[in-house]
C-alpha cells in the first residue's frame, strides 16, 4: 500500500520524532518568523498590509541611545547578580559537601535557599515595592532609627533601583545554583580527595586542583544558561516600577524595551522583533565565546 | 555536521511522510477516533446557535459591567443570544487579543473600548460608522466630550453609557479648621484656578505643618493636560503644549514647598491619606486635604479606602469642580465594521449607550440580581449594578438627580448630591484632546518627571530623555526641540 515502509531498526527515529516535530513548530518556526518580521513594518493594526522595509528597524534601533542603554542595563544587572550568585553558590557547596566539616541538615539548608525561587516574581516585586515606597516600612525604620534624617524615594534613585533588582535576582536564583553546583561536586569521586589528603594536600589545593577542574562543565553550563536567562530578564524590573524601567530607564532591560515596542499604541511587532533578533545574535555570540574560551586545551 | 544535517533532513522527511500518508492498516481506527470525538469537544461552543435558531451576537469587553446590559438586551430581544467574552486588560491582554482577532473569523460584533485605547480604534478603520445615531445623541443631550472622543474626522464610531468628569474631593473638617468654612461653594471659590489653589495650599500648610494639600501633584497631570490647546500629536508632529511645561513647573513647586505628601499615586501611602492613617517616617500622623478623582473614583477608590480598622472618614468629604475641568477614564462601545450581524451590533450599541430607559435603569439600580435572573437564570450572583454610575445623557442625569438625595452616597458626602455636582462639571470637559498615542507619551513623561521632582536629573535632561523615549516608541513621529535646553 505504501511505498514507505519503516524498517525495524529505524523505529528509534519514530520515538524521537515528537521532540523534533514540537521543536520545529514551537522552536524553529517562531525563531524564523521573528527574523522575518524584523524586516517588516508590521503592527497589530496592519498585519495584512505590512511591507518589507529592509534594515530600517535596525537602523532605528541604533539611531538613538535607548536600545544601547537597555543592553548596558541588562549586562550590568546580570553581571552584578551572577558574580555573587556563583560565588556564594560555590562557597556554600564547598561547605556542604566538605567531608571534614560534616555540616548537619544540608538538605534543609538547601531547601531554604531554594524557597525564594518558588515565589512568583509578581509577589516578590510588589513586596519590595511596598517595602521601599515613600511611606513604607524601610523608610519608617531608617528614620526612626536615625540612619536617615528624613524619608527618601528609594525607587526614584537609579542606583538603589538597580541594586534592588540585582538583589532580588540573586536572592531568588542562588539556591537553584547551589543545587546544581552541589550535584556537580558530589559527582566528583571521593577517592580523589582521599588520595589528595593522604598526599598532604591543603583544602585550597584540593579545591583548585580537583574541585574546580572537574566542576568546569557544570560551571560552563550555569554560566551559559544564566547568561541566556539574564539577557531575557523581564519580570522583576518590569513589575518593580512602572513597567518602563523607571527611574530614568535605569532598569529597562532588552525585553522590557521589546515589550514596550510591542505594547505601544499600534503594537509594532516588526520593531519589537528587531530587538529580539539583536538580543538573539548578541546572546549567541557571547555563549559561543564562552564555549570557545573555556574549551579543554589539552593539545 | 554533515551527519547532523542528514539526520535532521531525514527526520523532517520522516515526520512529513508520517503526517501525510500515515502507517497502513493499523492506524486507521486511531485516525477515526478523533473525528468521532470532535463534535463532543465542540459542544459548548456550538450550544449557542443550536438554541432554537437565535441570532448570536459576540460582545467583547474587559470588565463584567456590560454583561449586565447584555442580559437586559436579551430581555428586550428574545430572539438574540449575546455571547459575552471578558478578557482582562491589566497588562494589555484585551488589547492584544482584540488586535489579533482582526481579519480572522473570530472578530467580535461589538467591542468595549477603554479611554486609554478607544481613540486608537476610532482613528483606525475597523469600527462601523455610527453617525446615524447622532440625532439620538443630541436628543438625549449626550455630553459633548463623550461623542467627541468617539469621533474621528467627522465620523462617530463609538458611544459611551457613562461620562467621567473629574472632581475635587476635599475633607470638610480640614476645610473648617484651616479655611474657616466647609461650604462647597465657598471652598470652590478658594481653588477656582491654579493660583488660588496654590494660595490655599499655603494656607493649609501654615494652618498645620502635618497637613498636605494633595496626596501627590501627579493627580493634577490629567487636569492640566485636559486644558491644553492642542493634543499630543498634530499632523504627525509631537506638540508640547505650554500647559505641559506649566504642569512640570507646578509639580516642582508643589514638591519644593512641601504641599504634597509625596506618596505615589495608587501606593499604600496614597490610600492611607484617605482614611487618616498616613504616618510620616518619623511617626507623626499626616493628613491629606484633597484628592482629584473622576466619577468612578468615588465608588471604586475613595469610599472603599475611607475606612481603616480604626478610622472612618465617611461623611467628612465634599466634592467640587476644583481648579481645572477634566475627565478621566470611561468605557466606549463600538460595532465592528466586518461583523456579519452589523445591524444587530449597532442596535446593541444604541441600547447600551443611547437608550433612555436602559441608562436610567443602569444608574438607579434597577438591574438587580432578581431582574437579571428573570431573563437569564444563569446570571452570576454578583452581576447586579448598584446605583450611582454617572451616565452620559444629560437628559437622564437631570431626571434622576433628585433620586440621589438622601442616598448612602449623599450621606457619605456630608449631604451633597454627587449627581448634581458631576452634572455641573461634565459639560465643561473637552474631549477633543485625546489621541491614540496619549498613554505611551504620558507614561514616558511621568517616569522622567518623577526623577526631576526628586532632584535626580535637571529639567533639560528630563525633557531630552523624554523626547528620546517618545522617538523610540513612535519612530514616525516628528519630534520638536525640547522646551528647555
Amino acid at each position: 500500500m505504501s511505498a514507505f515502509r519503516l524498517k525495524k531498526e529505524h523505529y528509534g527515529y519514530l520515538f524521537i520524532a515528537p521532540f523534533f516535530i514540537a521543536f520545529l513548530i514551537f522552536g524553529l518556526y517562531p525563531l524564523y518568523n521573528t527574523f522575518a518580521l524584523s524586516f517588516t513594518d508590521m503592527t497589530m493594526m496592519n498585519s495584512s498590509s505590512a511591507k518589507f522595509i529592509g534594515l530600517k528597524n535596525f537602523t532605528r534601533l541604533f539611531a538613538d541611545d535607548v536600545f544601547m542603554k537597555a543592553v548596558r542595563n541588562t549586562w550590568l544587572l546580570w553581571t552584578l547578580n551572577f558574580i555573587p550568585q556563583i560565588g556564594v553558590a560555590v562557597l556554600l557547596s564547598v561547605w556542604f559537601t566538605n567531608i571534614r566539616l560534616k555540616i548537619k541538615g544540608v538538605g534543609i539548608w538547601r531547601a531554604l535557599f531554594f524557597l525564594p525561587n518558588l515565589l512568583m516574581p509578581a509577589v516578590v516585586a510588589s513586596l519590595f515595592y511596598a517595602l521601599f515606597s515613600f511611606y513604607g516600612p524601610v523608610n519608617q525604620f531608617m528614620v526612626r532609627a536615625g540612619f536617615l534624617p528624613q524619608a527618601i524615594h528609594y525607587l526614584q534613585d537609579a542606583a538603589i533601583a538597580r541594586g534592588l533588582v540585582i538583589f532580588i535576582q540573586w536572592w531568588t536564583w542562588f539556591g537553584q545554583t547551589v543545587i546544581i553546583v552541589m550535584a556537580g561536586m558530589t559527582a566528583i569521586p571521593v577517592t580523589l580527595y582521599e588520595a589528595a589528603m593522604v598526599d598532604g594536600a591543603t583544602a585550597s589545593q584540593m579545591f583548585n586542583r580537583i574541585t574546580l577542574p572537574l566542576l568546569k562543565p557544570i560551571l560552563i553550563y550555569i554560566f551559559v544558561t544564566s547568561l541566556v536567562g539574564g539577557m531575557q530578564m523581564f519580570d522583576i524590573p518590569f513589575l518593580l516600577t512602572d513597567g518602563r524601567g523607571s527611574p530614568s530607564s535605569s532598569i529597562m532591560t532588552n525585553n522590557i524595551l521589546m515589550y514596550m515596542k510591542f505594547a505601544s499604541a499600534k503594537g509594532h511587532i516588526g520593531a519589537a522583533s528587531s530587538v529580539g533578533v539583536a538580543v538573539f545574535i548578541m546572546t549567541c555570540v557571547c555563549a559561543l565565546a564562552i564555549f570557545y574560551f573555556m574549551r579543554e586545551r589539552d593539545k | 555536521m554533515k551527519r547532523l544535517n542528514l539526520v535532521l533532513s531525514l527526520l523532517v522527511a520522516l515526520s512529513m511522510a508520517l503526517a501525510s500518508c500515515g502507517a497502513p492498516s493499523t492506524e486507521a481506527p486511531a485516525a477515526e477516533a478523533p473525528a468521532a470525538e470532535a463534535p463532543a469537544a465542540e459542544a459548548p461552543a456550538a450550544e449557542a446557535p443550536a438554541e432554537s435558531g437565535k441570532t448570536v451576537l459576540n460582545v467583547w469587553s474587559f470588565t463584567n459591567e456590560i454583561r449586565t446590559m447584555a442580559i437586559a438586551f436579551e430581555g428586550k430581544h428574545p430572539d438574540v443570544d449575546v455571547v459575552y467574552t471578558m478578557i482582562p486588560m491589566t497588562n494589555g491582554e484585551y488589547q492584544t487579543k482584540l488586535k489579533a482577532s482582526l481579519g480572522t473569523k473570530d472578530i467580535p460584533d461589538v467591542v468595549a473600548l477603554e479611554a486609554a485605547f478607544v481613540k486608537e480604534w476610532v482613528e483606525a478603520d475597523f469600527l462601523a460608522d455610527l453617525n446615524e445615531f447622532l440625532p439620538l445623541a443630541e436628543e438625549l443631550k449626550t455630553y459633548p466630550a463623550v461623542v467627541q472622543v468617539g469621533t474621528y474626522e467627522g465620523v462617530t464610531k463609538a458611544y459611551s453609557y457613562q461620562a467621567t468628569p473629574g472632581a475635587f474631593f476635599y475633607r470638610r473638617s480640614i476645610a473648617k479648621e484651616c479655611l474657616g468654612t466647609d461650604d462647597p461653594e465657598e471652598v470652590q471659590a478658594m481653588v477656582s484656578d491654579i493660583d488660588k489653589f496654590v494660595e490655599t495650599a499655603d494656607k493649609i500648610q501654615k494652618c498645620n505643618k502635618d497637613y498636605f494639600m494633595v496626596g501627590t501633584s501627579a493627580e493634577l497631570f490629567n487636569p492640566f493636560l485636559a486644558n491644553r490647546k492642542q493634543p499630543w500629536i498634530v499632523d504627525g508632529e509631537l506638540v508640547i503644549d505650554p500647559k505641559v511645561v506649566e504642569y512640570i513647573h507646578f509639580a516642582k513647586m508643589m514638591r519644593e514647598k512641601g504641599y504634597e505628601s509625596q506618596a505615589q499615586q495608587w501606593s499604600e501611602g496614597w490610600f492611607a491619606g484617605m482614611n487618616d492613617t498616613l504616618t510620616g517616617a518619623d511617626g507623626t500622623p499626616k493628613k491629606v486635604f484633597c484628592y482629584f478623582l473622576p466619577t468612578w473614583g468615588l465608588p471604586y477608590v475613595l469610599i472603599p479606602n475611607s475606612k481603616s480598622d480604626t478610622t472612618d472618614t465617611g461623611g467628612d468629604w465634599a466634592m467640587i469642580n476644583g481648579p481645572l475641568a477634566y475627565q478621566w477614564g470611561g468605557t466606549w462601545v463600538g460595532a465592528m465594521k466586518d461583523s456579519p450581524n452589523l445591524e444587530l451590533a449597532k442596535e446593541f450599541v444604541k441600547f447600551v449607550a443611547l437608550d433612555e430607559e436602559n441608562l436610567t435603569n443602569w444608574a438607579t439600580g434597577v438591574y438587580t440580581n432578581e431582574y437579571l435572573k428573570a431573563i437569564d437564570p444563569e446570571t452570576p450572583d454578583d452581576q447586579a449594578q448598584a446605583p450611582g454610575d454617572f451616565v452620559s445623557s444629560q437628559v437622564v442625569v437631570e431626571k434622576i438627580t433628585p433620586q440621589f438625595d438622601g442616598s448612602d452616597l449623599y450621606k457619605w458626602l456630608g449631604g451633597q448630591n454627587n449627581y448634581e455636582a458631576f452634572n455641573k462639571a461634565a459639560p465643561k470637559v473637552n474631549g477633543a484632546l485625546l489621541t491614540g498615542s496619549d498613554d505611551a507619551i504620558q507614561r514616558a513623561l511621568e517616569s522622567q518627571r518623577d526623577q526631576y521632582l526628586n532632584g535626580e536629573i535637571d529639567e533639560a535632561t528630563m525633557w531630552a530623555q523624554w523626547l528620546d523615549l517618545v522617538r523610540n516608541e513612535f519612530p514616525d513621529l516628528v519630534i520638536p526641540e525640547p522646551p528647555v535646553k
